[in-house]
C-alpha cells in the first residue's frame, strides 16, 4: 500500500542524466563487430576499381584454390536467387535504375561489389581479396554533373537518359508573379558531396536459427523492421521466418538508413553455408561502400518588389544521385524542392528537382536530407537582395516570414514519402530576432567589422533560418507491460543509434505512471522482441515512438484501474491514479499498487471481469496526424585570418523550437552534433573524384572531420511552441543541427569576405587554400 | 590483372604473454595479427573498438603500460611482455571512475562508440598530470573523433574530470 505524497516531480523537460551511459562507458556495450558466435565464417567483398567498365572475365580459381576459402559468388551464381535492392521513395514515373547486389556485368563506381567471397578467418578472406582475378574494359565515366546532364555517356542506356527523377512542385502564379516583380535575381548555387561517417562503420552477422530454422540478421542499422522487410522482398522468405537485430548502433546520420548489398549476401551466404557469417566494413570500405550525401546544384530566380517582399521563386535542382537508387534516392531532391522557402511567405512557387545518375558511390540522405542545401540556397538569397536593396538582413527576413498568426499554413509543397507540407507551429520572428540579438547584429556591426579590418581582422556573421520536416509517420508502436513485482517494460519499434531512446522513453512512461524511473526497462532493435516498428529517422523517434509509449502506458494505466475497482468491488468512478497506485477517493490509505495490480491481472488469480485480458500490458500504435515542423535560426560569427585562409568560428548560437522538450540535454546534444557536422562540411569535408570517375578520399586522413579544437562553444537558446498534431507537443529535434548551420557559416564568410567584392554560389569545403583564393593578392597587410 | 605473392596456408604463431586489466593472459597468435584485434578477437574483451583501422580516430586506444596507444597501430606481438588496461579495467570495480562519471554527468557521449578511447586518454592523461593545463587538455581531446556530440559536452566532461572550471 503507497501512501500520498506530495506531488511527485515530473521527469518530461527535466535534464534526467542517461539511463544508457554506465553500461557504455564500463566497456559494457555490444555493437555488431563484437558478436562472436561459435562456427562464424568471414565474408569479404571484391569491389570494383573502376568508376565505368564492362567486366569481361572473373576467375575466382586462386581464390577458391587458397586453404581456408569456402566460396566465391558472383552475380550469375545470385541472380536468380535474389531481387535488387528496393528504393522506397521512386516516384510512379521515376525510371527504373536499381542496384543489384553483385554487378550484373558493367560496374558503375569505385567500391561496387563485383563478387563476394567467405572464409574461415577474417584477415584470411581480406587475403583471398587479391586471388578473384577479375578483368574489364573501361568505358567512358560520367563523374560530373554537366557530363551526366550532357547525356553522351550514359549510365543504363537502356533509359535514355541520366535524369530518373523529376519532381515538381507548383504553388501559384510563379509567371505572372516575375512578370510583376521590380527586380529579379538569379543564382547558380553547387553544394559539394560529403557523407554521415558514424564513427562505427557498418557490419552484418547473419545465421540460420538452429532452433526455429529462422535466418538471423545482426545489423547496424536505424531501421531492423525495415530491413526484414527488405530482406524477405528480396530473398523471397517470409517475414515471419527472418529476425533482424540492431545492436548498439555506433551512429547513423542516415547512413544506416539504407538497405546495403552485404545485408542480402550475408543472409544468403548464411543460408547456402549454414554456417553464422560475418561482415565488417572497414573505413576504407566506407568511404566508398556506403551512401553519399548533399551534391546538388541549384539554380534559383527570385523576384522581389522594391519593397522587400519575395513574391516568388522559380527554382531547378539537380542531385549528383550516384550510380544507382539507393533505398532513399529521392528524399535529398524532394526535401529541397518542397522545403526551399523556409519561414519565408512567397506565395508563388515552382521547382523542379532532377535525380541525375553519375558514376559515383550511391547518395542518399544524411541528416536534414535535403534541408541544409535548400537552407543553404534561400539564406544566401535573402542575403543577396538585402545586400542589393541596401536593406537590412534582420528586417528583410522578418518582413517576409510567416507569422504565429498566419499559422497553419499549407505550404502547397509535398515530400516524398512524408506527405504534404503544412507548417503546424513555431514563432520564427522571435528565433531570428533573438538570435541576431545573441550573436550581436546590430547597428554597431558595421562600425566593428570596419575597426577589426583596419587591425588585418576580417568578421563576419551569418544567419540562416530553417524550417524542417521532423516527427514523419506513417506510425511507431510501443507496449507497456508490468510485471508482479511493479517493474515496467517498454518496447518501442523505433531503434536508437546514440538518441537516448531509454532514458526519454523511461520519462515519458514515468510520468504517465507517476512511478520512479529506474523500474522501466527499454526494449527495443529486435524484431523478435519488437514485432513491430518503423525505425529512427527523420527526427522522428522521441515525438512518434515517445507518443506511442506514453500512449501505451496510458492504456496499461486504464486497465489498472479498472482491475482495481474488480478487485476493491468499488466503480472505477471511485478510484483516483497517484504515485504509481490506484487509490480510492476520500481513503487515501486504500490503494493498489502498479505491481499488486499486475498480480491481481495474472491467470493465477480470479479471472477479469467482462471478458477483460490476462497480465498488465497495453499496446499503442501512435500514427502521426501529418508533418511537424521545427524551425531554428543558427547565427555564426567567424574571423577569417587572410594571410593563412583560415577561418576561426568565434561565436555560435543556435535559437530553436522543436516543440514539448522532453530532455533539453539531450536536445542540446542533438544541436551540438549537428552543427559539428555542417562546420565539417562547410570548412573540412569532401568526396572529390578525379576526372576517371576515382574517389581521393580513402581514409579518415582524406576525409577530415572536425575534431574538439575546431569547434566553436555553441549558445543555445530555445522556445516550446507545441504542435497539435503530437498528443503531448512534441517535434523532432534531431536534424536541425546540421540542417542550419551551412547556410549560416557560408553567409558569415561572405559578410567577412564581401569588401572583397566576393560572391559565394559554393557551399565549401571552405579550406585555407579556397579561402585564400578568395582574397587579392595585392592585399596591402595591415 | 593482379599479381600476388602466394598466401602462406598457415602462418606461424608466436606466443604473446601479457598483463591485461591485472590478469595474465598468452595466447598464440600470427605475427601480423594487431592488438585491437587480439584484445577483441582473441581475449574477447570487445569494449576497444575500430573505427578507423589506420590511427585516425582513437576509438582503439588502451593503456599501454599506463602510456595511451592506439591499439590499431600495433601488433600484438610488439607488447609482449607489457601491462595493458582497457576500457574494461579502467574501473577496477564497476563503478564509474571519476573521468567515466563526468562523461554521464555532462552528456559526453550519444552513441557511445568514440567513448572508450576519449575515457582511455583522458584517464592516461590525469594520471600523469592531474592538473593539466588546457593546452594539454585539448591536445588529448583532439587525437579523437567523435560524430555525434560536437565535442562540447566532452570538453565539459574533460575539464569537471580534470578539476578545471566549467565553460559557459
Ligand atoms: S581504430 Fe585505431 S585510430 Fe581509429
Ligand atoms: S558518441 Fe558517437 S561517435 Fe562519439
Amino acid at each position: 500500500m503507497s501512501t500520498p505524497t506530495a506531488a511527485r516531480p515530473k521527469y518530461v523537460g527535466g535534464a534526467v542524466k542517461r539511463r544508457e551511459d554506465p553500461r557504455l562507458l564500463l566497456g559494457r556495450g555490444r555493437y555488431v563487430a563484437d558478436i562472436a558466435l561459435a562456427g562464424t565464417v568471414h565474408m569479404a567483398v571484391v569491389r570494383s576499381p573502376h568508376a565505368h567498365a564492362r567486366i569481361t572475365g572473373i576467375d575466382a580459381s586462386r581464390a577458391l584454390a587458397t586453404p581456408g576459402v569456402l566460396t566465391v559468388l558472383t552475380w550469375p551464381d545470385i541472380s536468380a536467387e535474389v531481387g535488387p535492392i528496393p528504393c522506397i521513395d521512386a516516384y510512379p514515373d521515376s525510371l527504373p535504375a536499381l542496384q543489384t547486389a553483385l554487378a550484373d556485368g558493367v560496374v558503375r563506381y569505385v567500391g561496387q561489389p563485383v563478387a563476394v567471397l567467405v572464409a574461415t578467418t577474417e584477415y584470411g578472406a581480406e587475403d583471398a581479396l587479391a586471388l578473384v582475378d577479375v578483368t574489364y574494359e573501361l568505358l567512358t565515366p560520367v563523374v560530373t554533373m554537366d557530363d551526366a546532364l550532357a547525356g553522351e555517356t550514359l549510365l543504363h542506356p537502356e533509359l535514355g537518359t541520366n535524369v530518373v527523377t523529376t519532381i515538381a512542385q507548383d504553388v501559384g502564379d510563379v509567371d505572372a508573379a516575375f512578370a510583376a516583380a521590380d527586380r529579379v535575381y538569379e543564382e547558380t548555387f553547387e553544394i559539394h558531396r560529403y557523407a554521415p561517417m558514424p564513427m562505427e562503420t557498418r557490419g552484418v552477422v547473419a545465421e540460420v536459427d538452429p532452433i526455429s530454422e529462422r535466418l538471423t540478421l545482426t545489423t547496424s542499422t536505424q531501421f531492423p523492421h525495415l530491413v526484414r522487410g527488405f530482406l524477405s522482398g528480396c530473398l523471397g522468405i517470409p517475414e515471419s521466418r527472418i529476425r533482424v537485430v540492431a545492436p548498439d548502433v555506433g551512429g547513423g546520420f542516415g547512413a544506416k538508413c539504407e538497405f546495403y548489398c552485404e545485408e542480402l549476401l550475408a543472409p544468403l551466404l548464411a543460408l547456402r553455408l549454414r554456417r553464422p557469417v560475418r561482415w565488417i566494413e572497414d573505413r576504407r570500405e566506407h568511404l566508398v561502400a556506403s551512401t553519399h550525401a548533399r551534391e546538388q546544384r541549384h539554380t534559383v530566380r527570385v523576384a522581389v518588389l522594391e519593397d522587400g517582399t519575395v513574391t516568388a521563386v522559380d527554382a531547378r535542382s539537380w542531385t549528383s544521385s550516384g550510380a544507382a537508387y539507393s533505398t532513399l534516392t529521392t528524399t535529398p531532391a524532394s526535401i529541397s524542392s518542397a522545403m526551399l522557402r523556409g519561414p519565408y511567405r512567397i506565395p508563388h512557387y515552382r521547382a523542379r528537382a532532377h535525380c541525375v545518375l553519375t558514376n559515383k558511390t550511391p547518395l542518399a540522405v544524411y541528416r536534414g536530407a535535403g534541408h541544409p542545401q535548400a537552407v543553404l540556397v534561400m539564406e544566401r538569397m535573402m542575403d543577396v537582395i538585402a545586400a542589393d536593396l541596401g536593406r537590412d538582413r534582420v528586417a528583410l527576413r522578418l518582413q517576409n516570414s510567416l507569422t504565429p498568426a498566419e499559422l497553419p499554413s499549407d505550404r502547397g509543397t509535398a515530400i516524398v514519402l512524408a506527405g504534404p507540407v503544412v507548417y503546424d507551429t513555431g514563432d520564427y520572428g522571435f528565433c531570428l530576432t533573438r538570435a541576431a540579438e545573441m550573436i550581436g547584429l546590430d547597428e554597431d556591426w558595421p562600425a566593428q567589422q570596419a575597426a577589426a579590418r583596419a587591425e588585418g581582422r576580417y568578421l563576419g556573421i551569418g544567419l540562416a533560418n530553417l524550417v524542417e520536416e521532423t516527427s514523419i509517420g506513417p506510425y511507431e508502436s510501443s507496449v507497456v507491460r508490468v510485471d508482479g513485482s511493479g517493474a515496467v517494460t517498454v518496447l518501442t519499434g523505433s531503434s536508437p543509434h546514440g538518441q537516448g531512446h531509454v532514458t526519454t522513453f523511461s520519462q515519458l512512461v514515468a510520468d504517465e505512471l507517476e512511478i520512479d524511473i529506474e523500474r522501466i526497462t527499454v526494449l527495443y532493435g529486435d524484431t523478435d522482441v519488437v514485432t513491430d516498428g518503423v525505425g529512427t529517422f527523420a527526427s522522428r523517434s522521441a515525438a512518434i515512438g515517445g507518443a506511442a509509449a506514453r500512449k501505451a502506458a496510458g492504456v496499461v494505466k486504464d486497465k489498472a484501474m479498472a482491475v482495481a475497482a474488480h478487485v476493491l468491488e468499488i466503480d472505477v468512478a471511485d478510484l483516483e491514479w497517484r504515485d504509481g497506485a490506484a487509490h480510492v477517493r476520500g481513503l487515501p490509505a486504500r490503494s493498489l499498487s502498479l505491481g499488486e495490480l499486475a498480480q491481481a491481472s495474472t491467470a493465477w488469480n480470479a479471472p477479469l471481469p467482462g471478458g477483460m485480458s490476462f497480465n498488465l500490458e497495453g499496446t499503442y500504435q501512435h500514427q502521426a496526424a501529418g508533418i511537424a515542423f521545427s524551425n531554428a535560426t543558427h547565427a555564426a560569427k567567424l574571423a577569417v585570418d587572410v594571410q593563412t585562409g583560415e577561418v576561426e568560428i568565434l561565436d555560435y548560437v543556435v535559437v530553436h523550437d522543436c516543440g514539448t522538450v522532453i530532455n533539453p540535454t539531450i536536445v542540446e546534444g542533438q544541436v551540438h552534433g549537428g552543427v559539428a557536422q555542417g562546420i565539417g562540411g562547410t570548412f573540412m569535408e569532401d568526396l572529390p573524384y578525379d576526372a576517371d570517375g576515382r574517389p581521393l578520399a580513402r581514409t579518415l586522413q582524406d576525409y577530415t572531420t572536425p575534431t574538439a579544437s575546431d569547434m566553436p562553444w555553441i549558445r543555445t537558446d530555445h522556445m516550446e511552441s507545441p504542435t497539435p498534431l503530437n498528443p503531448y507537443g512534441m517535434k523532432g529535434a534531431g536534424e536541425g543541427g546540421a540542417t542550419g548551420a551551412p547556410g549560416a557559416l557560408v553567409n558569415a564568410l561572405q559578410d567577412a569576405l564581401s569588401v572583397f567584392g566576393v560572391h559565394l554560389t559554393v557551399d565549401g569545403p571552405w579550406t585555407p587554400d579556397r579561402v585564400l583564393d578568395l582574397v587579392p593578392e595585392d592585399l596591402p597587410w595591415a | 590483372m593482379t599479381q600476388t605473392t602466394p598466401r602462406q596456408p598457415a602462418p606461424a604463431l608466436h606466443v604473446v604473454q601479457v598483463t591485461v586489466n591485472g590478469e595474465p593472459r598468452d595466447a598464440a597468435v600470427p605475427a601480423r595479427t594487431l592488438l585491437s584485434d587480439f584484445l577483441r578477437d582473441t581475449l574477447g574483451l570487445t569494449g576497444t573498438h575500430v573505427g578507423c583501422g589506420h590511427g585516425t580516430c582513437g576509438a582503439c586506444t588502451v593503456l599501454l603500460d599506463g602510456v595511451a596507444v592506439r591499439s590499431c597501430l600495433l601488433f600484438a606481438v610488439q607488447t609482449d611482455g607489457c601491462s595493458i588496461t582497457t576500457i574494461e579495467g579502467i574501473s577496477p570495480d564497476g563503478t564509474l571512475t571519476p573521468v567515466q562519471q563526468a562523461f554521464q554527468d555532462n552528456h559526453g557521449m550519444q552513441c557511445g562508440f568514440c567513448t572508450p578511447g576519449f575515457v582511455c586518454s583522458l584517464t592516461a592523461l590525469l594520471a600523469e598530470d592531474p592538473a593539466p593545463t588546457d593546452q594539454r587538455l585539448t591536445e588529448t581531446l583532439d587525437g579523437h573523433l567523435c560524430r555525434c556530440t560536437g565535442y562540447q559536452n566532452i570538453v565539459k566532461a574533460a575539464r569537471q574530470a580534470a578539476g578545471r572550471e566549467a565553460l559557459s
